[in-house]
């Protein structure tokens, strides 16, 4: 596979798990996650599961309402995790301290709102652990 | 199901929730017997302090995480011999029961010799 400046071209085919630990507007990581993954996605690779955590929950909370012409990444996830049925893990005990909560959890911690994006759903830290295990490469975008 | 990975423990433990997290995380693949070397490093090593005071400032102990560590089956902690040098930490200062300290020199060839990172 050729190689352009600035451009890697991975060969062949992997599995690739992602781990977000920012929260969109607050560190550039949280877009450049999306970037790679719509790229690796595009080079035909396959995306086993984007596990977020810490900050990184703040991507799955529907009530955030960025300024028109700034990008929303809980949009862009909704619509690349639908175009290719990704598996959008939420870590279940660092949403609940920062408050992205769905349904059942909010009606649970007695909470006044569920906030949890479409697409997106709540698990424990064993879904980082089994992405480690059936992934050919994790790649980390710390915050 | 038994691919070793290898943590990093990058940041101090109190400033920044990834300390904490990255533990948890940690525990949390131990627990499900997935095998994971610790290598603390930079600021991560006053993870490993003795004395720490959390209460304090009104946070909770991670070092008594770290304690729990033996107990899932994590006997060894990496640690980066430069970190501790810069820092002036001796050995002596950063013991945790049931678990033994391993300073390494050559971090880049020891993270190059595991398969999966997780970097915290």
């Amino acid at each position: 596979m050729p190689r352009r400046a600035g451009h890697f071209t991975i060969w062949p085919p992997m599995k690739f798990s992602l781990a977000v630990y920012s929260a969109p507007h607050s560190a550039q990581s949280a877009s450049s996650a999306l970037r790679f993954a719509k790229t690796v996605l595009q080079q035909g690779h396959e995306i086993y599961r984007v596990f977020f955590y810490c900050d990184g929950v703040q991507n799955g909370n529907a009530t955030a309402a960025p300024p028109q012409d700034e990008i929303d990444l809980t949009a862009e996830w909704q619509v690349l995790g639908q175009q290719h049925q990704l598996d959008l893990v939420i870590c279940i005990a660092a949403a609940q301290r920062r408050g992205v909560l769905n349904q059942r959890e909010a009606e649970r911690l007695e909470r006044p709102a569920a906030n949890l994006a479409d697409g997106f759903e709540l698990a424990g830290l064993g879904q980082l652990t089994d992405a480690v295990a059936n992934s050919d490469r994790l790649i980390t975008f710390g915050s | 199901m038994s691919i070793k990975s290898l943590a990093l423990c990058r940041t101090a433990p109190y400033g920044n929730a990834l300390a904490r997290e990255g533990i948890e995380a940690v525990l949390a693949a131990a627990a499900m017997d997935q095998a994971v070397d610790l290598l603390f490093l930079g600021d991560g090593v006053f993870q490993l302090l003795d004395h720490q005071s959390p209460a304090d400032i009104g946070q909770k102990s991670l070092r008594r995480n770290l304690q729990a560590l033996p107990m899932f089956g994590i006997e060894q902690f990496f640690v980066c011999e430069k970190s501790l040098a810069e820092r002036e930490i001796t050995l002596e200062q950063i013991q945790v029961a049931g678990a033994e300290t391993k300073t390494v020199k050559d971090t880049g060839s020891l993270i190059a010799s595991y398969p999966t990172v997780l970097s915290f």
